[in-house]
């Protein structure tokens, strides 16, 4: 998506765009790090640990609400794709979005926040050692932590990259073609000199990974949580803005929905219109898909770490409350109109060889002679470079966090003062980036699949381990750390089949999908192991202790 | 039985929990149900427009929504209740212990 989102800026379009989509990405950079350093004075008033990955759980409406449940910018960048593929039926796969608001904060919100509190805990792990009394049980979590966000996350550097190297004015209409063909001569010569390396090598994209690199590690090392919290914030804000002026544009340029409807069932036929839809050929989505995404955004989101350290960090649950209702408004002034923006776009240029193009040729197209028109396609085309900083910011955190707290200060030093932890987050940050940016330049092999399992994997991990943490007294130790196994391990299961799956049949592992039993996400099995075993080792364990319990579950003397 | 009676933030997030839950379920039979009904393997000649959009979008997707966003605001406004989140320790027993011993070795 990104690669082609701004190889059309350049290659195909007026070249005065390709300028307004670096003004805006440079804008972006300044604002971001201009945040971090705000963020900074704020942390510095305080114990570091608590200031910076937590910002002293100050966090009001707005940034828990914009920040908290929506995931990342791949939500907006592979969806308008979707519904110009498949037509209204998209609409009933991201339908479940209309309950995010209230599941995503009202279900284990506020006893997350309450329990954090009381014991002090400031990471996810935190919560599970201080609710168990058991330091496995907070290794387990951190360690599982560690390594899906890791994975997640050095995908994100590429893509930042190469959409900065593509951005450059100078670049050519070939981009796109030296990016791919770029990424295998890098890994080619590996071996060779420096020197010859460095001549065969993309120059533009290690610039662009060079520049990503340093703004993201910079401004999330100055400014820690806030600095991430409010980049997303203002990501989020800038979509919303962009969204509703192309809905605008969108609806007048086709002369109302009703029109764009007829004139997209004209050339997508009958399916564009009904279910299950079609994509590639087969159904897009048979009922029991239907029913697994209705389980699938609620609850993936509702206790993924980044999601839950953000509730945690909360003011109070008024901050809560408010939360819930902004991001209702916010989820349905976004989707439906994105939705329909993509419906225009079927009836205004119905045959798109790269559906993944769909929002920035309708920014190009819908802006064209506007005035300001090239800022506004701008905006539009630099917000998921936005998405992409904010969640390799947040992701970044929540693994220097698990590194330093979870794992450093619990095993290695206990006794280690704020200065220490500090100058070993900064020395863990800029080795988690500078492992990253190893990654890209020379790109594993499959990364995109084990991104594709690793973020199955974590949404059916912490789930159940978290609410039983929130309601259930019996819950044990063992327990949570089954649950959590089992989640995962279950979603790895069917995941490995259909990559196996995939090998047999086309002999490579391009485009897998996992195996749906009973036709049936992953998620939704990942789940049911998860609940099983949680409450089946749970119960076959012994009670915990009366004292953990009772200082969470009891009311408090007195 | 507990000798203490329940925290009444436990009491309260359970059942603003439960509520949350039997929303999403009534949405979920709801969305699904009419699209299903209404929308899948129909003909095609049938469908009308409303507001744009094909009828069992309207009906099954955009009312929903629109009921999910009125109740996300009545939830939070009258459902969920305010409560005292209580005061935030410092950190945990073992940070604790850790940072005591290191005051004590200050003094």
């Amino acid at each position: 998506m990104i690669e082609c989102l701004l190889a059309e800026v350049t290659a195909v379009q007026v070249p005065a765009v390709g300028l307004g989509a670096m003004i805006a990405l440079v804008t972006f950079i300044a604002a971001s790090v201009w945040l971090g350093t705000v963020a900074q004075r704020v942390v510095e008033k305080s114990s570091f640990i608590q200031g910076y990955f937590q910002g002293n759980r100050g966090l009001g409406a707005w940034t828990i609400a914009l920040t908290a449940t929506v995931q990342s910018g791949g939500t907006f960048m592979g969806f308008p794709s979707l519904v110009y593929t498949s037509g209204w039926i998209v609409a009933l796969w991201i339908a479940s979005y209309m309950v995010v608001p209230i599941t995503g904060f009202g279900l284990i919100g506020k006893r997350v926040a309450q329990i954090s509190r009381r014991t002090g805990a400031v990471t996810m792990p935190d919560l599970f050692r201080a609710r168990f009394g058991s330091s496995t049980a907070g290794l387990v979590t951190s360690l599982l932590i560690i390594l899906f966000m890791t994975i997640m996350m050095i995908a994100q550097f590429k893509a930042g990259a190469t959409v900065m190297k593509l951005a450059w004015p100078g670049s050519t209409e070939l981009a796109l073609v030296e990016d791919s063909a770029g990424d295998e001569k890098v890994a080619e010569t590996s071996a060779s000199t420096l020197a010859q390396w460095w001549k065969t090598a993309d120059q533009k994209y290690l610039l662009g990974l060079a520049i990503f690199s340093l703004t993201v590690v910079g401004y999330t090392l100055i400014g820690g949580f806030l600095a991430a919290v409010w980049t997303d914030l203002l990501q989020s804000v800038m979509m919303f803005i962009g969204v509703m002026i192309l809905f605008v544009l969108a609806l007048k340029a086709t002369g109302g929905l009703e029109a764009a409807s007829r004139a997209a069932l004209e050339s997508g036929g009958p399916d564009y219109m009904l279910g299950p839809g079609l994509k590639g050929g087969s159904p897009f989505l048979p009922l029991t898909l239907a029913i697994s995404f209705f389980f699938f955004w609620p609850f993936a989101g509702t206790a993924s770490p980044a999601g839950v350290v953000r509730i945690m960090a909360c003011k109070d649950t008024r901050v809560l409350r408010q939360s819930i209702f902004l991001l209702a408004v916010y989820n349905m002034g976004i989707y439906l109109p994105l939705i329909a923006i993509c419906i225009c776009a079927k009836a205004l240029m119905p045959h798109l060889d790269k559906p993944d193009e769909v929002i920035p040729r309708m920014a190009l197209i819908l802006t064209d002679g506007l005035p300001l028109g090239s800022w506004m396609s701008g905006l539009i085309l630099a917000a998921p470079f936005g998405a992409i900083m904010a969640t390799v910011s947040s992701y970044l955190l929540v693994i220097a966090s698990g590194l330093v707290r979870d794992v450093y200060q619990r095993f290695g030093n206990p006794q280690a003062t704020d200065y220490e932890i500090r100058r070993l987050t900064y020395l863990v940050m800029i080795g988690v980036g500078a492992v990253a940016v190893g990654f890209s330049i020379f790109p594993v092999k499959h990364l995109q699949m084990l991104v594709v399992m690793s973020s199955g994997c974590a949404a059916s991990s912490f789930l159940i381990p978290t609410v039983l943490l929130c309601y259930w007294r019996r819950a044990t130790a063992a327990g949570s750390i089954g649950a959590m196994l089992a989640g995962g391990g279950a979603s790895l299961v069917l995941n490995l089949i259909g990559l196996w799956r995939a090998f047999q049949e086309t002999g490579q592992f391009a485009n897998f999908q996992p195996l749906y039993l009973a036709g049936l996400d992953p998620l939704l099995w990942g789940l049911l192991a998860s609940a099983i075993v949680g409450v089946g080792v749970s119960l076959a364990t012994d009670p915990p202790e009366q004292r953990l319990i009772s200082k969470l579950f009891d009311a408090p003397k007195g | 039985m507990p000798s203490r009676p329940e925290d009444p933030v436990l009491v309260s997030s359970r059942r603003e929990a439960v509520v949350v839950f039997l929303i999403w379920l009534a949405a979920c039979l709801y969305t699904v149900g009419f699209s299903y009904a209404f929308g899948y393997g129909r003909d095609p000649a049938t469908l009308r427009f409303i507001l744009g959009m094909p009828d069992w979008v309207f009906g099954g997707i955009f009312v929903p929504w629109t009921v999910c966003t009125v109740l996300s605001y009545i939830v939070a406004r009258y459902v969920i209740a305010d409560d005292d989140l209580g005061e935030d320790m410092p950190e945990e027993s073992l940070g604790s212990a850790a940072s005591s011993r290191r005051e004590a070795r200050d003094d």
